[in-house]
C-alpha cells in the first residue's frame, strides 16, 4: 500500500556498446570451452576435458562477477538529478 | 502510426553494429573452419587448407631415381648382421618371441592374448593380398570381373570422371582422394620375393594396352597417365595405446581396408572400359603420389600429414587410363608448424626421427631414397625399437598434434589459425602438451569402448 505522496523512480540507463561486444566474446568463449570439455571427453581426453571444464567455470564466475560489479558500483542517482 | 516511430540513436546503431560484426567475424570464421561444399562428390575441405602450385617440402634434384623397392624389413637382417654378426637376427627373433609370452603371463597392458590377435585378426584381408595376384591383380580376373573390356566405354568431362572415381572410392572407405599425374621415377624399380623360392621381378613401362605379370616382370602401359592416391584414417582409438600389439590393430586394419578400397576401385574402373592396377604399398612410393595428389604435406615423420587426420592414415593408390582431371598440392602450414613443434622426434623412443630445424637433402640409409628434400628418418633405429617392444610402435603417429578426434571444434580454430599465422606454432604446440594430448591411452579399458561400428556418422 502506498499514499498517494511516495514516488517510485525506474532509472533504465542503457549499457554501452562495447558491454554488448564483450558479452558475445564471453559467450562465444563459453560455448567453445564447454563443447571442447564435452567433445574431449567423449574422445577419452580426460585432462583436455578437466582443463577445459576449469577454464569453463573460471570464466563463468568472472562472468558473473563482472555482471555484479559493475550493477553495484552505478552511483546512486542524486536527488538533483531528478526532475 | 507516426509516432511509433522512433529515431534510431547512436548507442542503438553502434549496438546493431557491434552485434551483426560479432556474428559476420563468427561467420567467417566458420566458413573459413568447415569450408563450402563445392557441389562435387569431394570431401568438403577446410578453407585454410589452400592448393598450391607444388608441394611444399619433398623438392627432388638430380640424385633422385626410382627406388629399389626394397624396404625395411628386407634390409632389416642384413643390417643387423652388418652391426652385430652372424645370428644376431635369429637370437634378437628368439628373444623377442619370449618376451611376448612372459608379457602375456604377467597380463602386461596391451599385451594379453586378445590384444596379440586383434592385430592377426585386422591383418587377413591384406596378408592374402600380393602384388599382381588375388585382390591386387593387374588384370581382369575371369570369374570375379569381366575378361574383356566394357562393350561401352564411359566418356564425360575430365571433372566429371575425377567425380565418378573418387566418389566410388568414397563409397568403398576412402577417406581422401586425389588424382596425381603418373611420375615414372615414384616407382620402384622391382617387386621384391616374397619367399626364398621366388625371384625378384622388374617393373617395366612399356606401350602396350594392358597390365602383365609375367615370371620376370611386372608390365605397367604407358597411356597410363592417372593416379589414384587414397587415404584411409587409422582408427585413433587404437592408435593411442601404441606401443603395444592392441595398438599395432589400428596399422594392420588401415592396410586391410587399403587392399580393400584399391581391389574394388579397380573393379569398378575396369567395369568403365578402362584398365587398373590396384596397389596398397607396394609397386610404387604412396607419399609423393599423395603430395602431388593434394591429400597431405611431408612432415618431420618423413611421412605424408593430412589437414583431417594428422598422420594417423594409411596410402594406397590405383594406376589408370581413365582420363580425369588432376588435383594440386596443398598447403595447410604443416613445413612450418613442423621446424617449431618437434613434438614426435621428442617422444620417439629410439629417437629415430630428426631434430633438425631445416629439412635437408641428406639421408641416414639406405632404407632413404636419396635425392629429395626431408627431415629423414633412421629406420634402423626404429625397427631395432620394434623389435624390442613387441610392437609396430606407432608413438609418432599418435602424438602429432594433427591426430586428433574430429569432435572438438576448437581443434578445427586452432589448425585455421596455424596455417595462417606461423607465429602462433610454439604457443599451439606448449598447449597440445599441456592438455594431454598424444599420451598412451589404457589399453585394457579399450576392450569396453565403443566401437566404430557403434558411432553414428
Ligand atoms: S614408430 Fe616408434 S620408434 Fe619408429 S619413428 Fe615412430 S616413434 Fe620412433
Ligand atoms: S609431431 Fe609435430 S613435428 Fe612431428 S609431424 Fe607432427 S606436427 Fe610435425
Amino acid at each position: 500500500m502506498t499514499n498517494g505522496d511516495d514516488v517510485v523512480m525506474i532509472t533504465i540507463r542503457k549499457r554501452p556498446w562495447w558491454f554488448w561486444a564483450l558479452a558475445e566474446l564471453w559467450l562465444l568463449l563459453e560455448v567453445l570451452l564447454v563443447q571442447t570439455a564435452l567433445a574431449s571427453a567423449r574422445e577419452s581426453e580426460y585432462r583436455a576435458a578437466a582443463i577445459s571444464w576449469i577454464a569453463a567455470a573460471i570464466l563463468a564466475a568472472a562472468g558473473v562477477f563482472g555482471w555484479l560489479r559493475r550493477r553495484d558500483s552505478r552511483k546512486p542517482i542524486e536527488a538533483n538529478e531528478r526532475s | 502510426m507516426e509516432e511509433l516511430r522512433k529515431p534510431i540513436g547512436r548507442r542503438s546503431l553502434l549496438k546493431a553494429g557491434g552485434f551483426v560484426a560479432a556474428t559476420g567475424t563468427l561467420g567467417w570464421l566458420g566458413a573459413l573452419v568447415t569450408g563450402v561444399g563445392t557441389g562435387s562428390n569431394q570431401r568438403k575441405r577446410a578453407r585454410w587448407v589452400k592448393t598450391v602450385v607444388r608441394p611444399t617440402l619433398g623438392e627432388t634434384n638430380a640424385d633422385y631415381k626410382r627406388f629399389s623397392g626394397f624396404d625395411m624389413f628386407a634390409l632389416y637382417r642384413p643390417l643387423k648382421t652388418q652391426h652385430e654378426g652372424t645370428g644376431s637376427f635369429e637370437a634378437e627373433q628368439v628373444s623377442k618371441a619370449k618376451r611376448l609370452i612372459a608379457w602375456t603371463n604377467e597380463k602386461k597392458p596391451g599385451f594379453s592374448l586378445p590384444d596379440q590377435k586383434l592385430s592377426e585378426g585386422a591383418w587377413t584381408v591384406m596378408r592374402s593380398s600380393r602384388p599382381g595376384t588375388g585382390l591386387l591383380s593387374w588384370t581382369r580376373t575371369p570369374g570375379r570381373t569381366s575378361t574383356e573390356p566394357s562393350a561401352q566405354r564411359y566418356t564425360a568431362s575430365p571433372e566429371e570422371m575425377a567425380n565418378t572415381v573418387k566418389a566410388a572410392a568414397r563409397l568403398y572407405g576412402a577417406r581422401l582422394v586425389g588424382i596425381a599425374p603418373m611420375n615414372e621415377s615414384y616407382v620402384n624399380l622391382q617387386v621384391p620375393r616374397q619367399d626364398e623360392k621366388e625371384k625378384d621381378k622388374d617393373i617395366v613401362f612399356e606401350d602396350v594396352d594392358v597390365p602383365e605379370v609375367t615370371d620376370t616382370k611386372f608390365v605397367i602401359p604407358r597411356k597410363m597417365k592417372w593416379v589414384v592416391a587414397i587415404a584411409i584414417p587409422m582408427d585413433i582409438e587404437l592408435l593411442a595405446r601404441t606401443p603395444t600389439p592392441l595398438g599395432d590393430a589400428a596399422s594392420a586394419l588401415g592396410y586391410s581396408h587399403s587392399a580393400f578400397v584399391v581391389s574394388s576401385l579397380a573393379v569398378f574402373i575396369r567395369g568403365l572400359g578402362y584398365e587398373a592396377i590396384p596397389c596398397v604399398n607396394d609397386t610404387a612410393q604412396s607419399i609423393p603420389f599423395a603430395l602431388d595428389a593434394g591429400i597431405g604435406e611431408l612432415s618431420r615423420l618423413n611421412k605424408l600429414v593430412t589437414p583431417e587426420f594428422g598422420p594417423a592414415v594409411r596410402l594406397c593408390k590405383v594406376f589408370t587410363d581413365l582420363p580425369m582431371a588432376y588435383d594440386k598440392p596443398v598447403d595447410f602450414g604443416l613445413v612450418e608448424f613442423c621446424k617449431t613443434c618437434k613434438k614426435c622426434a621428442e617422444v620417439c623412443p629410439s629417437r629415430a626421427l630428426s631434430f633438425d630445424d631445416e629439412p635437408s637433402f641428406k639421408t641416414k640409409g639406405p632404407w632413404n631414397n636419396p635425392g629429395h628434400k626431408t627431415w629423414f628418418e633412421d629406420s634402423y633405429k626404429c625397427f631395432e625399437y620394434w623389435q624390442k617392444s613387441g610392437s609396430a610402435c606407432g608413438v609418432c603417429l599418435a602424438s602429432c598434434p594433427y591426430t586428433k578426434g574430429d569432435q572438438a571444434w576448437i581443434h578445427e580454430g586452432v589448425k585455421a589459425i596455424a596455417s595462417i599465422a606461423p607465429a602462433t606454432d610454439g604457443v599451439f604446440r606448449i598447449m597440445d602438451n599441456a592438455f594431454g594430448y598424444g599420451k598412451q591411452h589404457d589399453p585394457e579399458q579399450w576392450w569396453t569402448k565403443d566401437q566404430p561400428s557403434d558411432r553414428r556418422g
